[in-house]
């Protein structure tokens, strides 16, 4: 090829394909040869580290909400939702009130162990102005559809909040104590890939004890698990909930794919 | 970009190699902004720039094994990423944007286009790097410094610049060279 035994002209096209004045077929040609030509990419790296820096004088924009949305649909579920400079000054005033919150219904001592349960408790007892919670999506979703407010008296119940490795809320859990349907809301989980499914677990106190099955989680934003039996004899016993991802049509009894998220189980009454 | 904001990303980039969503949500979230002004900037449409981040943070995330420390600072690897994408998107026919002419009215996007005067040089002195590239594109005679400058912000072509600057094809390009030439051994490297 011409341009190799010319370094003067391999760093004339170099400068200009970073600059952008190398354009059309001069441009893909070129992109071709550094593939091929160490020497070529560190022209290359050579005048982007020159030129780059230009930028600098550029303002940063915040971009829209739904990009980051977007990029998390395209590399798979799992992600976490940063917060943007510009979305977390706005959620740092109403994130206030919620750790507010979360310290009153702790100073109250209806929770033993944790914002798990208060955060259910505030977003199903208080008037709906407090349920801006903000946290993250929690609240994008009106409460109302996995959570049955039938007055302003609680029923008996058990709560969950799963969270993956992270540390985000992955998963909320809601069943009425005498009832066997467990409500459920996927909060930052996804769906499984193919043949896969997702698998809740109830998971003893004693250490070795057998983990039990709750049933396979349905997919969709939010919906309801069938128990064997009522959520006091399902739940009353298992202090803590985990999924795991499993073959679609599950496990058989015996968990053997990673744990996608745990959290505590809370008896609420 | 300083040697310790350097050293972070560089260090989410490496974790996203590893497939650390974590970090590489905490990459977004302190680089997207940057990186979506210069695509605004190149592509002076908020839809198109919105479409490019996109395909650019994809390809970070999927790419950030390729990225090796030491070569180049990882915002000069990202920033390359991104206006390469915005170069091929200029470069696709459907996209039409004027750009607003010195002559024009409109003050705002007047504003945003490099004149012969120093104008976004003022604001290139937010680290070292930029600060030494800036003492250099002053150096250049001012039709040099607008041909470069609003080849590298606006992403004009040889052809674009000629019309813009209402000077042959010619003398536009021997600009390009001959003050790229310059950069070069103003900024003292080989």
């Amino acid at each position: 090829m011409r341009y190799r035994d010319k370094p003067a002209l391999q760093d004339r096209l170099a400068a200009e394909y970073v600059l952008g004045t190398l354009r059309g077929r001069a441009r893909t040609r070129f992109e071709r040869w550094t593939r091929e030509d160490a020497t070529l990419r560190r022209c290359v790296e050579g005048w982007q580290t020159r030129l780059n820096s230009m930028a600098d004088a550029i303002l940063p924009v915040a971009p829209p909400r739904r990009v980051w949305k977007a990029i998390e649909a395209q590399i798979g579920s799992g992600a976490t939702a940063p917060v943007s400079r510009a979305d977390s000054s706005r959620a740092g005033e109403r994130r206030a009130g919620f750790w507010e919150s979360v310290a009153f219904w702790r100073a109250t001592g209806l929770v033993a162990s944790g914002m798990a349960a208060a955060l259910l408790v505030a977003v199903a007892v208080q008037k709906p102005q407090v349920v801006q919670v903000p946290v993250d999506r929690v609240v994008e979703v009106p409460i109302e559809r996995i959570i049955e407010v039938e007055s302003t008296r609680m029923q008996p119940a058990y709560v969950a909040v799963l969270r993956n490795d992270a540390g985000k809320i992955a998963f909320l859990a809601y069943a009425n104590r005498n009832s066997n349907e467990l409500w459920f809301k996927r909060v930052d989980m996804g769906n499984p890939s193919g043949d896969m499914g997702y698998e809740l677990w109830g998971l003893p106190t004693e250490p070795g004890g057998k983990p039990r099955s709750l049933g396979m989680i349905p997919k969709g934003e939010s919906g309801t698990i069938r128990l064997a039996t009522a959520a006091d004899q399902a739940l009353g016993d298992m202090p803590a909930l985990a999924i795991t991802m499993e073959p679609a049509k599950g496990s058989g009894g015996t968990a053997t794919g990673p744990m996608i998220a745990k959290g505590d189980c809370q008896k609420f009454w | 970009m300083e040697p310790q904001q350097n050293k972070e990303l560089a260090d989410l980039l490496g974790a996203c190699a590893r497939g650390d969503r974590v970090a590489f949500a905490r990459l977004y979230e302190a680089t997207s902004p940057k990186l979506f002004g210069v695509a605004v900037r190149m592509l002076r449409r908020e839809d198109l720039a919105a479409e490019v981040l996109q395909e650019c943070y994809v390809s970070i995330w999927k790419n950030a094994g390729s990225y090796s420390v030491g070569l180049s600072a990882p915002m000069t690897w990202m920033t390359s990423i991104v206006r390469n994408r915005c170069l091929d998107s200029l470069r696709r026919p459907r996209i039409e944007v004027p750009l607003a002419r010195n002559d024009e009215s409109g003050e705002d996007s007047l504003a945003a286009v490099p004149s012969e005067e120093l104008g976004p040089l003022a604001s290139l002195q937010r680290s070292n790097d930029a600060k030494a590239l800036a003492a250099c594109l002053a150096q250049l005679d001012g039709k040099m410094r607008q041909a470069i400058m609003l080849a590298f912000f606006e992403g004009l072509s040889h052809s674009e610049l000629a019309s813009h600057m209402q000077q042959p094809l010619g003398t536009v390009k021997t600009w390009i060279r001959r003050g790229l030439e310059r950069l070069k051994s103003c900024l003292g490297e080989d």
